[in-house]
């Protein structure tokens, strides 16, 4: 008897979650907006613009 | 001992232990990605353990540590390693040669401060971070109370300033934003583009967990930064140690084995022998 084994080692985002559907995108956003803030504040520090 | 004495040497031994963690999975896979976290958490702990000296007392060879790994170098490595994912390897060796050259010369810069270093101003009532730079005044702006002013001569102006360790435009100063956004860009920009792709392809729920834990630890410590320069020593301490907890849980997490892997598996009737 012959055995043939097929292994899906990439596990999947569970459907219909909302911590993946709502919460993962909102947090994305957020943390990608405060870090271009931050970016742009330490570039206006660099530049001069900021007095920090 | 105070709880803000106390706190940095957690995030040391925390960060300890991040960091041999991170480098025995180098020694294992041979991922340079893993070699330059290692680098960057290395620097952590010893700007953490800086840190936390100087809360106790003076030393002009741990403020060097503390200003050059902690201040100056470390997101960047951090950062480094993430880029070293993300990006052609051509493009990672010219990167990784520019930044062990500029880290280089931060050191050089660094060095070449510490004797002009003002200790009369040291005390351990305040983080070393809230006391580390003289800050020039602008036209009408008070001090802030109980800080020593100097009035001095800077770029050809008579200026007031508020007093710190390393005086008025110390060079080495002029470094840190380049290390620093460099670090921002790859370390949070990375691990927020990583999660993304992740769940965009519907795959690896603990890689996009891992990541955003890994972006947020990192965003902690930058506020906490943020915070103490703008008055609010009191987080610093807290947001170093909430930075060490994310982002080791977010490396652990994106090592972890999924529990859930789909293995399935099917029996082929026996054949016709």
């Amino acid at each position: 008897m012959s055995r043939q084994t097929h292994t899906d080692n990439k596990s999947r985002i569970p459907k219909n979650s909302l911590l993946f559907e709502k919460i993962v995108p909102a947090l994305l956003i957020l943390m990608g907006v405060v870090t271009l803030g931050l970016m742009v504040f330490a570039a206006g520090v660099l530049l001069g613009f900021v007095h920090f | 001992m105070s709880i803000n004495q106390i706190l940095p040497f957690i995030s040391t031994a925390i960060m300890l232990g991040f960091t041999v963690y991170v480098f025995q999975r180098y020694v294992v896979r041979r991922n340079l990605a893993f070699l330059y976290w290692g680098i960057g958490l290395a620097m952590f702990g010893a700007g953490s353990f800086a840190e936390a000296y100087l809360a106790l007392a003076w030393n002009k060879w741990v403020f060097l540590v503390w200003y050059l790994f902690g201040a100056a170098l470390n997101a960047a490595w951090l950062g480094h390693g993430t880029l070293n994912l993300l990006v052609k390897k051509s493009w990672v060796h010219v990167v990784t040669l520019v930044l062990v050259v500029g880290s280089l010369f931060a050191t050089y810069l660094m060095l070449q401060a510490m004797p002009k270093l003002d200790t009369a101003v040291f005390t351990t009532d305040k983080p070393i971070s809230e006391q580390y730079g003289t800050k020039a005044l602008d036209d009408g702006e008070a001090a802030p109370a109980g800080a020593q002013t100097i009035t001095t001569t800077y770029r050809g102006e008579e200026v007031t300033a508020v007093r710190g360790l390393l005086p008025l435009g110390t060079t080495v100063r002029l470094t840190t934003p380049f290390f620093n956004i460099y670090g921002l860009f790859t370390l949070v920009g990375g691990a927020i583009w990583s999660a993304y792709l992740f769940w965009r392809k519907r795959i690896m729920p603990n890689r996009v967990i891992a990541n955003i834990l890994i972006a947020a630890g990192a965003l902690a410590i930058g506020f906490a930064s943020t915070l103490t320069r703008l008055g609010y020593g009191q987080y610093l301490y807290f947001g170093e140690l909430l930075s060490a907890v994310l982002m080791f849980i977010g490396f652990r997490y994106a090592a972890r084995p999924q529990p859930d892997e789909a293995v399935t598996q099917e029996t082929i009737p026996a054949s016709a022998d």
